[in-house]
């Protein structure tokens, strides 16, 4: 069942198309992450979501009702703004009342939702408390108590985190997904970090120059990505480009300058032979094989249990390899191969960013 | 550090010739003298008897008062409300409306007594309350949407759009997060009103009268009569009013930004 359709959603600002015409289906209780860099036009949907821009064409459909003209107060959407937007002139528990004090529920039932908003963001005894004296951790869960309070059908978050050190980043991921678990509400995500998205998200829609290029779950993104964008934007990986040999039945070939035998893989879609491609290797399908390519390893980065190894081939390629310390301890002068049944054949994407 | 001292020197001088003068009529006020006198000779409150006994004084200080908080009410209302309207109109709109606001600031004020006196006459408004309200509104309004605009402008875009989406009403969002977020800028806009109508003299001269006269005016007519010390006691007291408003407004504005 959808929850949220995006029908031909658009949007322009003047001469600029920050959104190209964009069809979108979220499911009840889905947790789904936009993910892009900057300019990708991610938060620009999410603020058509809300109500906050108007598409320049398209609907918007929400529990099977068109809300396209509704204004934001209409659409009972719980949104998480980056750097929080809380009251400053409030204190805690007025932040969080506040959606509920607009719905004029009585003031029992309103002292009694608070608590429990705060209970589950853990922020009981702060009720009391001035915005300007929490952290910014605090602050963050202040604003998704705000937003959750209101039982909102869809929450929406626009780069949440962003604003919170690394440490603090990922206590608060494994909260926001232990929070969605316990009781699973329709959500859009907004972030341009990974491993965000991978860690928090049932489906993940990467997006580019505003299109969603992929959409998928994580593992989907990751294994079959569609083109080298998705492959550089989701993970580390090893690019060879090349040209088409063959295309039959979702597998290819690619001759790669420098390879006697070409790398046979995974198609993905739109691939024409004769034209140009990229085999993508992950780093963690490239081991040691005694009879395999002779290659030397030029730099050595330790990560604890794991080690990242650049590798220079005899064809002048360079592979990063990523795989337990133990394996390429020692000698210098290797041998590499790899699983072959890790490759995929891609298209190059139109352009980079 | 010769230097230094002469630094000091001249700033002591500088505020000296800045504030002198305006605090010598003071002790005028309590002189018990017949003229003014810089120091008075004996001391008294003769002339503040004098002053509150006059009815003519009496009145023009009350209607001073009213014609200043009557100017001081429409000029924040309609100030910042116009504020808002400035800042939600684009970049061109803006400079385009905050040139127009601040247009009765700039024009010469003798143009611009000329201009109402005759407006009034052709509706016969001259010496009423209504023709002083109207005139000082002209010049007090332009402080309100300045200082409601500053505000504006500081104030995070994002917290009325999070109380809509919250599902607060516009009158809603902007009786409980706007305005309280911009009335240090309120506040410091009602001063500047109500002092700029308090202190008026130039359209006042104009448009006063037999019927409503205001206190400056009042004692803009008693010196060119005679140079007596209850001149000094209206002084006085129109310096107190503006040091009062000048320090409430220091005080809301310290309180607000210490929440």
């Amino acid at each position: 069942m959808s929850a949220v359709q995006f029908l031909g959603i658009s949007k322009s600002f003047g001469a600029v198309h920050a959104l190209s015409a964009t069809d979108l289906d979220i499911r009840t209780g889905e947790f789904l992450t936009l993910l892009g860099p900057s300019g990708s036009g991610k938060t620009t949907l999410l603020n058509i979501c809300a109500g906050y821009l108007a598409p320049t064409t398209g609907r918007l459909v929400v529990g099977g009702r068109d809300v396209t003209a509704l204004p934001p107060r209409q659409r009972n959407m719980g949104m998480v703004f980056q750097n929080y937007a809380l009251f400053p002139h409030m204190s805690v528990a007025e932040n969080v009342a506040y959606g509920l004090t607009v719905r004029r529920l009585t003031r029992e039932e309103i002292t009694k939702r608070v608590a429990e908003a705060l209970h589950m963001t853990r922020l009981e005894g702060f009720g009391e408390r001035a915005i300007r004296e929490l952290s910014g951790g605090q602050q963050q869960r202040v604003a998704l108590a705000r937003a959750i309070v209101i039982q909102p059908d869809i929450l929406l978050m626009d780069e949440p985190l962003g604003a919170l050190d690394r440490q603090l980043r990922k206590e608060v991921q494994l909260e926001i997904r232990r929070l969605h678990s316990a009781r699973p509400r329709t959500t859009i995500y907004v972030t341009h970090d990974q491993e965000e998205a991978l860690v928090m998200s049932d489906r993940i829609a990467v997006m580019r120059a505003g299109r969603i290029v992929q959409i998928g779950s994580g593992v989907e993104l990751y294994e079959q990505p569609v083109d080298t964008f998705i492959a550089k934007f989701l993970g580390e990986s090893n690019l060879l480009e090349g040209a088409v040999g063959t295309v039959a039945d979702g597998r290819a070939t690619l001759a790669v300058a420098g390879f006697a035998q070409p790398f046979e893989g995974r198609a993905a879609a739109g691939l024409r032979a004769g034209g140009k491609a990229s085999a993508l290797l992950r780093p963690e399908a490239i081991r040691t094989e005694p009879g395999g390519l002779p290659a030397r390893v030029v730099e050595r980065v330790y990560l604890g249990e794991l080690v990242a190894v650049r590798l220079a081939l005899e064809s002048g390629h360079e592979l990063w390899s990523r795989r337990l310390a133990s394996e390429w301890s020692g000698r210098d002068a290797v041998e590499v191969g790899w699983d072959a049944s890790a490759i995929s054949i891609l298209p190059n994407a139109s352009f980079e960013s | 550090m010769n230097g230094r001292i002469a630094l000091n020197v001249f700033v002591a001088l500088v505020v000296a010739f800045l504030v002198l003068p305006i605090i010598a009529i003071v002790p005028a006020a309590f002189s018990a003298q017949s003229f003014i006198r810089l120091p008075p000779e004996t001391w008294s409150f003769r002339w503040w008897g004098a002053f509150f006994n006059d009815p003519s004084w009496r009145l023009t200080l009350l209607a001073s008062l009213k014609v200043a908080a009557l100017t001081t009410l429409i000029s924040v209302i309609c100030g910042t409300a116009a504020a808002l309207g400035v800042a939600r109109s684009s970049p061109r709109g803006r400079a385009l409306l905050t040139g127009l606001f601040l247009g009765p600031v700039v024009t010469p004020a003798i143009v611009l007594a000329v201009a109402l006196y005759s407006m009034a006459r052709a509706t016969g408004l001259v010496s009423t309350v209504t023709a002083l309200v109207i005139a000082h509104t002209m010049l007090a309004l332009p402080f309100v949407v300045l200082n409601v605009g500053v505000s504006l402008d500081a104030l995070d875009r994002r917290l009325p759009m999070a109380a809509a989406g919250l599902g607060a009403s516009e009158l809603h969002v902007f009786r409980t997060v706007t305005l309280p977020l911009i009335m240090p800028g309120v506040v410091g806009g009602a001063v500047f009103a109500f002092v700029t109508s308090f202190d008026e003299v130039v359209l006042s001269i104009f448009l006063a009268g037999p019927t409503v006269k205001t206190l400056p005016v009042r004692i803009w007519e008693e010196i060119r009569v005679e140079y007596t010390p209850v001149v000094a006691v209206g002084a006085t007291l129109m310096l107190a009013l503006a040091l009062v408003a000048g320090s409430a407004s220091r005080l809301v504005g310290r309180r607000r930004s210490g929440r």
